[in-house]
């Protein structure tokens, strides 16, 4: 019985362990690599020859390579867009998910078909306009992470809303009901009882919202020009993007210490993480 | 009681609220008196319409969906509605290199190009240096008038040999109300002494040639504001407005005066993009490969991950870890890891070569740049697949396959006739959006190929593996030369196939009608 078990299986674990080959090579490439002081990548052999911490020095020791600085700009602008786009999002969809008002329907079907533009469909658009407002105000023009800020979360919001009244449309009504009858008023019930409630959901949508932000590269790397100004994403980028001269050594090893945090973020999340994505939302 | 207790309209919770609000308001009347101050009155209009939206929905009494929705709605409008509307604008405009500023600074422009040098080829010798206010300043001399001149920018006045000195040879070497510059600082400033325009009054000025001499000029150009016309007086050239955003030449409207500006040019930018042979080859190749890339992408990442979420399905040993280890390139920041694919897929020290004992330029050929591209997303994509799939399979009652074995069907047939089918309707929605992130998916084509490999040699930016969203990118920020413009037309027809897709995926979903 176990064998002919075994054989039923052997496909199974052949399939997961081919995928799990593939998805170590370049995990395992790039921590070789972060590891070899000669800055290459490494490839000419399989087991590190030289092994040295070179580069995860280089990062916070020379002065051309402000990782700190990356890393605080990134992690400082996903936190305030994760926080403030939940925000804005949890407010948004309680009032859509427990409110009938005029433009109820409309605004939902707006937030719905906007979802699926990504807001750098605009980009020129978006650049042309912060080139203006840096001429009236440059702490939030072009080049700031601050203006950075405000276009991520002007296009955070329809996502947001929609995964989170998803989520208010199933608490029962006879909860607001009662808690009317004790007297509180609206933004009581709001703050009160549902933020409490939804806060498993409210954090998987900052999470999620975290990591598109520090991923998101194609507005950072256009705003932000300054090199002690750029987020991680740019400034690694910087280091490997170009034709002819690739540092791959310190790019390896910026590239773990930024992943760790994430990655574990992640995988503690896990769970309620998987329940957002089966519910509707993509990452972005 | 709690309520009560606790309080929201207890005079800390007033407090605070008062105190938030009129922290925004404070900031926004900051950004109103420099929007004031730099005379955009389109900013302050907007930023007036902030304040007034905030402050009459917060301090009004009720109006309760208002005070949830209105902080959403403005930066919805301002960060997403707004810069659609206006790259609709901007997408009939001329609006490109060369054609950037309005109408008057074009004009503006074109007059200081108009300055040529005068027939007799005046020299000057010349002090240079900074006036007590920070300003450029200069003593000219043209020594075959004797004449000495105090000019600045703005006006120019006639001085004596007795407001400066000269040297043994007859240099000027210092003057009243000039501070003569280091030669540190001049070497800083070389390009824009260049540009200096000393205006001496008559259509004439002097333009300094380094730091000692300068050369006079005469205004060539005429404008006739009547007539809409710019004349070359010397070359006896008159130039018209071509309608395009240029001054053309009346006799060969080829031969453009720069710079131009941004001109409406109604749908051209569409209709250059889809007729002109050298944009529509290239747009066509682009859409082509934007389409073939998506389905390709979800079709991979789709088979691998289904694949996957069946094999897991049932209890197997190691599940846990290989359940844990494989939904790690989802965990891992996806820019990261399209640039470690990068340095993998490298002809010469990529660890891909190396393996396969090969020396393949991957992103030298285009079926080979493509090929990576796919593979790479893959990479990206499966856990994804795997996740939604696994959760969808859970979702399927076991009943029916119960049921199917009873009635003789063999595993494979329960799966493809009953499952499947069931899969596709619960992960119809979620394949569609992801088929237009993957349409969008700017960062693996930017950050693996940069849409190479591009055939440069005649100008073309479109590389193979290029899609639309790189395109319209490398369209407006590419190179030196910008063509917002062109950019915008493509963003709209990107905004058009997207929109078409997903309002067809919501009608098909039903989900508009449960709203």
């Amino acid at each position: 019985m176990s064998s002919s078990v075994g054989v039923r299986n052997w496909w199974r674990h052949a399939l997961a362990i081919s995928l799990c080959l593939f998805t170590a090579f370049p995990i395992y490439v790039v921590i070789t690599t972060s590891f070899d002081p000669t800055g290459g990548i490494a490839s000419t052999s399989w087991l590190p020859v030289k092994f040295s911490f070179s580069n995860y020095t280089q990062l916070f020791t020379d002065p051309r390579v402000p990782y700190m600085s990356w890393m605080k700009n990134s992690l400082v602008i996903s936190a305030a867009t994760a926080i403030t786009s939940v925000l804005i999002g949890a407010a948004s969809a309680y009032a859509f998910s427990r409110m009938r008002f005029k433009g109820r329907k409309v605004g939902l079907q707006a937030l719905l078909l906007v979802q699926v533009f990504p807001s750098f469909l605009a980009l020129s658009a978006i650049y042309v306009i912060m080139e203006r407002v840096y001429l009236v105000a440059p702490t939030f023009g072009l080049g700031s992470i601050w203006g950075l800020y405000l276009i991520y979360i002007g296009g955070a919001m329809g996502i947001n809303a929609w995964l989170l009244k998803g989520f208010l449309d199933t608490i029962p009504m006879e909860l607001d009901e009662s808690a009317r009858i004790d007297g509180a008023s609206v933004p009581q019930i709001f703050w009160l009882i549902f933020f409490p409630l939804a806060s498993p959901v409210l954090a998987v949508t900052a999470v999620l919202s975290f990591i598109g932000t520090f991923n998101e590269f194609i507005l950072a790397s256009l705003f932000l020009q300054d090199v002690d100004k750029r987020t991680v994403a740019v400034g690694l980028q910087q280091f490997v993007g170009g034709q002819y001269e690739q540092t791959w050594g310190p790019f390896a090893a910026g590239s773990i210490i930024a992943s760790v945090p994430l990655v574990i973020l992640f995988l503690t999340m896990q769970r309620y993480i998987i329940g957002g994505l089966t519910s509707g939302a993509v990452k972005g | 009681m709690i309520y009560t207790l606790v309080g929201l309209r207890g005079p800390v919770a007033m407090l605070l609220k008062f105190a938030l609000l009129g922290a925004i308001d404070a900031f926004l009347i900051w950004f109103l008196t420099a929007a004031l101050a730099k005379n955009s009155i389109i900013m302050a209009i907007v930023v007036i319409a902030c304040l007034v939206a905030l402050n009459v929905s917060f301090l009004i009494k009720g109006a309760m969906p208002l005070k949830f929705l209105i902080v959403g709605v403005l930066f919805f409008s301002i960060f997403v509605i707004t810069p659609t509307g206006y790259t609709i604008v901007m997408s009939g405009f001329n609006y490109k290199t060369g054609n950037e500023i309005d109408k008057a600074s074009a004009i503006n422009a074109i007059m200081v190009n108009g300055l040529v040098p005068d027939a007799a080829g005046t020299t000057y010798d010349m002090f240079l240096g900074k006036s007590p206010n920070g300003q450029w300043a200069a003593i000219l001399y043209d020594a075959s008038k004797h004449a000495l001149f105090f000019a600045t920018l703005k006006d120019v006045r006639p001085i004596t040999e007795a407001d400066i000195t000269r040297d043994s040879s007859g240099k000027i070497i210092a003057a009243k109300g000039i501070t003569r510059l280091t030669d540190a600082q001049f070497a800083d400033l070389d390009t824009e002494i260049g540009n200096l325009r000393f205006p001496l009054g008559h259509g004439a000025f002097a333009n300094p040639q380094g730091t000692d001499v300068a050369s006079g000029l005469v205004q060539s150009f005429v404008y006739d504001k009547k007539k809409d016309t710019i004349t070359d007086t010397q070359a006896g050239i008159t130039y018209i407005d071509n309608k395009k955003g240029n001054y053309a030449n009346k006799a060969d409207m080829n031969q453009t005066l720069d710079p131009g500006w941004r001109a409406w040019a109604g749908y051209d930018n569409f209709k250059q993009l889809l007729t002109n042979k050298r944009l529509r080859d290239p747009f066509v190749g682009v859409f082509i490969w934007t389409i073939a890339f998506a389905f390709l992408s979800v079709g991979t990442t789709f088979a691998v991950g289904m694949l996957l979420a069946l094999a897991l399905q049932n209890d197997l040993r190691f599940r846990r870890f290989y359940r844990g280890f494989l939904i790690l390139p989802y965990a891992i920041p996806s820019f990261m890891s399209i640039l470690i694919w990068r340095g993998l897929f490298n002809k010469n020290y990529g660890a891909i070569n190396h393996l396969l004992h090969t020396n393949i330029g991957w992103f030298d050929g285009p079926w080979t740049a493509r090929g990576a591209v796919i593979l790479v997303n893959l990479w990206l994509g499966f856990p994804y697949m795997y996740l939604i799939g696994s959760g969808a399979l859970q979702s399927i009652p076991s009943e029916l396959e119960e049921a199917a074995a009873i009635d003789g069907a063999s595993g494979r047939q329960a799966f493809i006739s009953i499952k499947l089918p069931l899969l596709m309707q619960i992960l119809g929605p979620l394949l569609i959006s992801s088929f237009a992130f993957n349409f969008n998916n700017f960062n693996i084509i930017y950050l693996l190929t940069g849409g190479g490999p591009t055939d440069s040699g005649n100008g073309k930016i479109a590389g193979a593996t290029d899609i639309l969203i790189s395109y319209a990118y490398k369209t407006a920020f590419g190179s030196t030369y910008h063509n917002y413009g062109l950019s915008s037309a493509i963003s709209m027809m990107m905004f058009f196939i997207v929109g078409t897709l997903s309002m067809y995926t919501l009608r098909k979903s039903k989900v508009l009608e449960t709203l």
